[in-house]
């Protein structure tokens, strides 16, 4: 197809699904006018029923938690295929990288932006692990505080300490931190077949409502969400960085 | 509530998880025999599951969040004799893919084996769930694995583009989706098939119901590759590694159709009631042009994987003939068809992954008379062609006989012609290639257009001496299975019951919502070995041999008898496959399109 072609078909296209879905959204309720049972009982039962203060973890976690079991699996499928795509291949090696301008320094390192860089990974780590354990209360949980965590060793990369940054990040204790905390929510989801009456019962103990420790499996799957996002996330951030640290062997077919 | 149901899915979950944590810890032996343990236990459960849904179908509750007054909290997975047959097949062709594979890939590590499981269990909770959002989650989560295993052999760009390719068509189709799950959810404020589908059943359909259908019609439609959706697959299923093409090809297409399936009869059937016949006529002729599309291209090719991609897509038309019926009957025949041309089609692939393992390619001419040698596989090419032809008494003949008799009752008397047309070219370039590659009959290669070469991958030069057992056998088992279906006692009257169940609406919500058992009482299917469908079945083998004889002779035939039906098909067979030009631009201009156009006949049809 020629590309005017290709562009007037699809502009055709476009505007046709655009007068659809116009169309289609006008049959939607009234902004602030919600009256559907499932939220408004929801609404009403959840901080009482699961102890969680925030509703929205209690929805996640709890009423639908099986559906966060498939978006973490989901995020653990796409790490494994990362790594998949970015594996060594056979006729590839490691090769010292070449200085494209040899006549010019390098810029010296900015002291600032090390320091505060360094200055930043202890507190944001400490972050991470507040945001976590934090899930069932307030805004934030596993997910966030996961992807807070990974941002931590990142930091250490933009103050120029890569080495550093793999010493405190070897392959094969990641693997281990992702896979117990992506196994450990199907175990939290077996514990409610054992003590409870189904997969993903609530079946730990609940606490008082607004404590630390409370909300039963709630806390518990937030800490295994955040595992395994934590750990998927610094993996995949080294993946990258080695393809891009090391150079490929240039022999393209 | 019975805990084999969650376990279908848990199981090969938490096995894929450790397999990834603890690769670096156990030799490969440990973890292919693992992961073949699993999958095989996965799939007799899922089999039990299907004897105990076949009495009524079992609802499960996840969190113990059981509906209060008809209203559903949490997710259900609701398991129904359809549900845990697809289910159990998938577990089946996966245990099959990951014996098959042994000896496949040089250096397979855990990813593969890990990205299988997910894989699977993807497959199952998409089967067996009955919640709208959670099908979402299932139907991304076997996506997101089948977008890595398709992009495998990163050594090469076709592999990669064809992932590439696949991943943005699909993730597009994944947007539609989740856009008409939004607007149902607007409107029903529920997630759960039966309580949306009681909702929208007491209300209007109007613009919102519609633009919804069609936007969920057309995601599942990418995925399922329907005409204009469908350019992906070919460029994908031809350049993945032969092992992720026995999945891909054998269930993966079928699942947008059985998606489709359950979410119309869960939640649109009783809305649309009265718009029966409009949509009956939009979805055959969606099916009717996909499976004619399909199979003349596929018999168009010359690269043999490319060639069964095709393959793939008319069969995806067919299904969507076959639930275009919006009959029990017509559901029952397309769920025959599914099983008998998935086994075909994934045994099939594997034939094409033994001659890739011993001759280093799947090119027609480049192999041309080089399997001379191999007359085990040889054969069961030939037989592969035979089946995927629907040679009576095979699954594929039944599957296809059951819907022709429905057609027929309906008075749609154009499907059996098309049913056979398609049966012949897809046949057909089946049977000419086995005559090709494996008796060397057939003008020798000679000088191959430059265009044409472009169709041939990356093609290696080397040659093992011996087929391993591991590969052999799937193939057979698969094979002979595709064969025997309607020799299975209670399979084709048992699927009847399982369809009538299927399209009742109001049983299913009375099951999930209130808790009632609705049994699944025993039903007869259509007669299958009826004079005129044994005629039609002739027919289709009859012509599938002819057309490969025809292009088989070695004589050219006189240029003026044939002179103007030649070009015709010629300047056809140009135009169409100038459209299929692996541009990815083109492709998502044709799916914006047709999304466009879905959305406009829905909104003629049901308003």
């Amino acid at each position: 197809m020629t590309s005017r072609g290709r562009r007037g078909l699809f502009l055709t296209g476009a505007a046709g699904l655009a007068l659809l879905l116009l169309w289609g959204t006008a049959g939607l309720p009234d902004f602030g006018d919600y009256q559907h049972l499932y939220g408004l009982t929801l609404n009403a039962e959840s901080v009482a029923a699961t102890r969680a203060t925030n509703a929205v973890a209690a929805v996640t976690f709890d009423y639908r938690g099986f559906d966060t079991l498939g978006e973490e699996f989901i995020l653990f499928a796409a790490v494994l295929g990362t790594a998949l795509l970015l594996r060594a291949q056979r006729e590839e090696e490691e090769e010292p990288p070449e200085d494209m301008a040899p006549d010019r320094r390098p810029p010296h390192d900015s002291d600032a932006v090390r320091e505060l860089c360094l200055g930043l990974v202890a507190p944001i780590f400490l972050f991470g692990v507040y945001i976590v354990v934090h899930g069932h209360l307030s805004p934030g949980g596993g997910f966030q505080g996961g992807v807070v965590l990974a941002t931590a060793p990142l930091l250490m990369y933009i103050g120029g300490e890569y080495r550093g940054l793999r010493t405190v990040t070897p392959e094969a204790p990641l693997e281990l931190v992702k896979g117990a905390g992506t196994g450990g929510y199907v175990l939290i989801g077996l514990s409610g077949l054992w003590f409870g009456t189904s997969f993903l019962d609530n079946a730990l103990p609940r606490g008082n409502a607004g404590d630390v420790i409370s909300s039963g499996t709630i806390l518990a799957l937030n800490l295994a969400v955040g595992m395994a996002v934590a750990g998927g996330l610094v993996l995949l951030l080294t993946e990258f960085l080695e393809q891009t640290l090391v150079l490929r062997s240039r022999s393209r077919k | 509530m019975d805990p084999l149901i969650p376990l279908t899915v848990a199981v090969p979950l938490l096995a894929a998880a450790l397999l990834a944590a603890f690769s670096p810890f156990v030799t490969r032996r440990v973890i292919e025999l693992s992961s073949i343990a699993v999958a095989a236990a996965v799939t007799a459960m899922c089999l039990l599951l299907l004897s105990g849904a076949s009495e009524a179908p079992l609802v499960y509750w996840f969190g113990g969040h059981m509906p209060r007054d008809g209203l559903a909290l949490g997710i259900a997975f609701v398991v129904d004799p359809l549900g845990a047959a697809l289910a159990a097949f998938a577990g089946v062709l996966v245990t099959a893919t990951l014996v098959y594979s042994w000896r496949y890939f040089d250096a397979v590590g855990v990813l593969f084996h890990s990205l299988l499981l997910i894989f699977l269990a993807g497959i199952i909770g998409l089967a067996i769930s009955g919640d709208l959002f959670n099908i979402f989650v299932f139907l991304e989560l076997l996506s997101v694995a089948a977008f890595a295993l398709t992009g495998y052999k990163i050594e090469e760009t076709g592999p990669l583009q064809g992932a590439l390719n696949f991943g943005v068509t699909n993730t597009v189709g994944a947007f539609f989706v989740l856009w008409g799950i939004a607007l149902l959810y607007g409107r029903t404020g529920a997630l759960n098939l039966a309580q949306m589908g009681e909702t929208l059943a007491g209300g209007p359909v109007d613009s919102l119901v519609v633009t919804a259908i069609a936007l969920l019609a057309t995601g599942f439609f990418i995925k399922a590759a329907i005409v204009p959706f469908h350019f992906w697959l070919a460029d994908t299923y031809a350049t993945a590694p032969l092992p992720v093409c026995i999945l891909l090809g054998g269930v993966v297409s079928e699942l947008g159709l059985f998606a489709f399936a359950r979410v119309y009869w869960t939640v649109f059937d009783g809305a649309l009631a009265s718009s029966h016949e409009e949509l009956r006529i939009l979805l055959l002729a969606a099916g009717a042009l996909t499976a004619v599309v399909g199979a003349v291209m596929s018999f168009a090719q010359r690269h043999l994987q490319r060639m069964l991609a095709f393959s793939v897509i008319a069969h995806a038309g067919l299904l969507l003939v076959g639930l275009g019926l919006m009959s029990p009957a017509g559901l029952a025949g397309a769920a025959v068809y599914l099983l008998a041309g998935g086994l075909v089609k994934a045994s099939l692939f594997m034939c094409l992954g033994i001659l890739q393992h011993r001759l280093g390619g799947v090119d027609e001419l480049r192999l041309h008379g080089r399997a001379r040698h191999m007359i085990f596989t040889g054969t069961l090419f030939l037989v592969g062609g035979l089946v995927l032809a629907g040679i009576p008494p095979a699954g594929t003949y039944a599957g296809k006989a059951l819907l022709e008799e429905e057609a027929n009752l309906l008075g749609l008397s154009w499907v059996t012609p098309l049913f056979v047309l398609v049966s012949c070219l897809t046949g057909g370039a089946v049977l000419r290639a086995a005559g090709k590659v494996f008796m060397g009959w057939g003008p020798p290669p000679g000088h191959s257009g430059g265009e044409e070469d472009a169709q041939v991958g990356q093609e290696t030069t080397v040659e093992r001496d011996r087929t391993p057992a591991v590969m052999f056998v799937p193939a057979l088992v698969l094979l002979t299975a595709a064969i025997i279906i309607p020799f299975v006692p209670g399979l084709l009257g048992g699927s009847e019951a399982a369809a009538v169940a299927f399209a009742d609406r109001p049983a299913y919500a009375g099951s999930v919502l209130l808790g009632t058992r609705h049994p699944i009482t025993e039903a007869r299917a259509h007669e299958w070995t009826v004079p005129t469908e044994l005629i039609a079945g002739a027919a289709s083998v009859i012509g599938a041999v002819a057309l490969a004889a025809f292009t088989l002779r070695r004589a050219p035939l006189p240029q003026k008898a044939l002179g103007k039906a030649r070009t015709g098909a010629e300047r056809v067979v140009g135009g169409l496959t100038k459209l299929h030009s692996r541009h990815i631009g083109d492709y998502t201009a044709w799916l914006t399109m047709g999304a466009a156009l879905l959305g406009g006949a829905l909104a003629a049809a049901l308003l």
